[in-house]
């Protein structure tokens, strides 16, 4: 989610950043309160919620070659071959891939529903 | 919700002052911002001030679990808000205590001349996060056409079936995603090399998503924002159709606090 933006020099201007930014941001950052206040603390259930998009990962690498594998490139060498066969499997095989890969990207790119209880400090009131 | 007697006697100790963050006394918080909610009903903004600090607060039903996509929108563009016009400590989300007399007493007397030393450091600075994301196929194509290694294991992919071919394709992810960590760096190198000197201090973060290109932070004074923003500019231009960039901020200056590790008077 993005809020307003204009354009300027082909750079987005977004004053706030959606909510992915700012979770990085605010569970991450800042003071933290502990450190500062002992006796008076109210041990507020947090919800906080693991957005962190795991980069690195099979299932990153799978879509890493299937876009490789439709890219439009001026491919040297081995065309011929690759054209053929590729032209015979093609309809079938990126069809269903593609539709795959979307399912994917929108699963994982923000996967608000784990929501963990985290830090639920029990301390104890003035 | 009925009102028994119990619930009304609770209610007087199940609240609690929700601290966003510390500002010199005497600033005005803008209008019209939106506060965490009490619980069902909207919060209000406050100053508990206490010499030359003040927090913002705002009353929260301490029964209630934090963190809804409202709770934490509010808690930074309350921040933001108070950030365009004035320097601000940001406390990280979910800071609570009993009532004002703990932000006052607790919070603020005790760490009077830390807060005030941090505020000054931070007066006159804003805080702005570059982010920017490959468009996926240019910087695919890059990354084959620059590496014959990678342009034979595509080939070899290129029309075999899908399972026939998955460790290769495996392989070929994989490789491309370390290409891509190197063009990452090298990128984020240059965007230190055009805009550091515009800022007083930044920081290279981690890149979220696959397609991630870049996410910097920098603390810019000022007088040398628009400077900045140009350069920026001149940066995005010079990366069109290869990185998509956003520029987000002003925002406070999350990532510049000073070494904030707790005082030793804190770690009482």
């Amino acid at each position: 989610m993005t809020v307003a933006k204009q354009q300027g020099g082909g750079v987005q201007k977004d004053p706030q950043g959606g909510l992915a930014e700012v979770l990085d941001l605010i569970l991450d950052k800042g003071l933290v309160i502990d450190a500062f206040v002992k006796v008076s603390l109210v041990g507020i259930e947090i919800l906080t919620i693991d957005a962190r998009i795991v980069v690195a990962s099979v299932d990153t690498y799978l879509r890493f070659a299937e876009a490789t594998n439709r890219l439009d490139l001026h491919a040297k060498g081995g065309k011929d071959l690759s054209e053929v066969v590729g032209g015979m499997t093609e309809g079938a095989t990126q069809g269903g891939a593609k539709g795959k890969t979307k399912g994917m990207l929108d699963a994982g790119k923000e996967k608000w529903d784990e929501v963990r209880g985290e830090r639920q400090s029990n301390r104890e009131k003035a | 919700m009925t009102t028994t007697e119990d619930t009304k006697d609770s209610q007087e100790t199940r609240r609690g002052s929700y601290i966003y963050g510390i500002v010199p006394a005497g600033v005005r918080i803008p209008d019209g911002l939106d506060p965490i909610p009490y619980g069902d009903q909207d919060g209000e903004l406050g100053l508990v001030t206490e010499g030359r600090l003040a927090a913002v607060v705002s009353d929260v039903a301490a029964d209630r679990a934090l963190g809804t996509r409202r709770d934490l929108m509010a808690h930074e563009a309350v921040l933001n808000a108070i950030a365009q016009d004035t320097p601000v400590l940001p406390m990280r989300f979910g800071a609570v205590v009993t009532d004002d007399d703990a932000v006052a007493e607790e919070l603020l007397a005790p760490h009077q001349d830390y807060f005030v030393r941090a505020l000054e450091q931070l007066e006159g600075h804003l805080e702005f996060r570059l982010r920017g994301d490959y468009d996926q196929d240019a910087v695919l194509s890059r990354i084959v056409e620059a590496d014959p290694r990678i342009q034979q294991m595509r080939e070899k992919i290129a029309g075999v079936d899908e399972d026939a071919s998955y460790y290769d394709r495996i392989r070929l992810g994989e490789a491309i995603s370390h290409a891509m960590d190197q063009i990452r760096e090298e990128d984020a190198q240059a965007c230190l090399d055009a805009l550091a000197k515009f800022a007083v201090a930044t920081e290279v973060k981690e890149v979220g998503g696959e397609n991630g290109a870049v996410h910097l932070a920098f603390l810019v004074r000022t007088d040398h924002r628009s400077d900045f923003e140009r350069a920026v500019d001149d940066l995005g231009d010079a990366w069109a159709g290869r990185v998509e960039l956003r520029l987000i901020g002003p925002t406070a200056a999350f990532d510049f606090l000073p070494e904030f590790d707790a005082p030793d008077e804190a770690q009482a």
